[in-house]
């Protein structure tokens, strides 16, 4: 095992364990935080899966902006902690065992098909892709239209929170 | 070369079913918000691994394309979770009752 696959086994176990304390805490800002540390390992798993300007985009847009959003609106709302209640009724080792059947399918489906002994394999050596320049070329080349589509789509977000969030003039 | 592509898959699986477990035991919205997150980082994570299995530059588009949307998702559910609290102090989707008849 070399050096880089036992930090991919780091990076993998790290963010397991912070999604599920992100998935478990009670504090609000305690859960950003480990959701934080979970995107952060996600870079650098895209970094070793050859997709550098992935990763980039991980950390400015996920950790940097969407992350600190979220922040900003739970100081905002000053959220108070949650209650301890149990959420799942006493029927939750059915929906287990239903978790459980659709695993092992997913798991046999998966050896059913042509895909599975190339993913069970070491991913080939390739000349190094990812790069900055290829990604562009797609982005304005074939993937334009997408990519113009996508910029309609913020802006229809953009104007919807804009609406959504705006304070009603009193009596109308 | 570096990294088992199964292996990447196997934790994308993980982290999806995580997410899908705190979008259904979380009581706070925005912490529903958070692990419909986790459940589309999970998915970039596959389509990253299948973009270097198969040494094509699609999966990693489509990967941007995802992250644009959860921007505007973000924003969105943020606007829709102020505009809820504005209404009605302390964002628990219990109380959201008020379309129930």
């Amino acid at each position: 095992m070399t050096l880089l696959t036992a930090t991919f086994y780091y990076m993998a176990a790290a963010s397991v364990a912070s999604a599920l304390l992100a998935v478990t805490r009670r504090n609000p800002v305690h859960s950003m935080l480990w959701v934080l540390v979970l995107f952060l390992h996600m870079a650098g798993i895209f970094l070793l899966l050859g997709a550098e300007f992935l990763a980039a985009v991980q950390v400015i847009v996920y950790a940097g902006a969407i992350l600190i959003f979220y922040l900003f609106v739970v100081m905002l709302l000053d959220l108070p902690d949650e209650e301890a209640q149990p959420r799942f009724a006493n029927h939750w080792p059915f929906a287990a065992a239903a978790g459980l059947c659709f695993a092992t399918l997913a798991w046999f489906a998966r050896v059913g098909t042509g895909i599975a002994p190339a993913a069970t394999r070491a991913a080939v050596e390739g000349p190094p892709q990812g790069g900055l320049a290829a990604i562009g070329m797609a982005l304005f080349g074939p993937f334009a239209l997408p990519f113009e589509m996508a910029s309609l789509v913020l802006l229809a977000a953009i104007i919807g929170t804009v609406v959504l969030a705006r304070k009603r003039a009193v009596g109308s | 070369m570096i990294v088992p592509v199964g292996a990447v898959l196997v934790l994308s699986a993980v982290l999806f079913g995580i997410g899908v477990f705190g979008f259904l035991a979380r009581r706070n919205i925005i912490l529903m918000l958070i692990s419909i997150e986790v459940m589309l980082n999970a998915v970039n994570l596959s389509l990253a691994a299948f973009s270097r299995h198969f040494e094509d530059l699609r999966g990693q588009i489509l990967a941007l394309f995802v992250i644009a949307v959860a921007a505007a998702e973000v924003g969105v559910g943020l606007g829709l979770v102020i505009a809820l609290n504005r209404n009605k102090p302390g964002a628990g989707v219990a109380d959201l009752t008020k379309l129930k008849w």
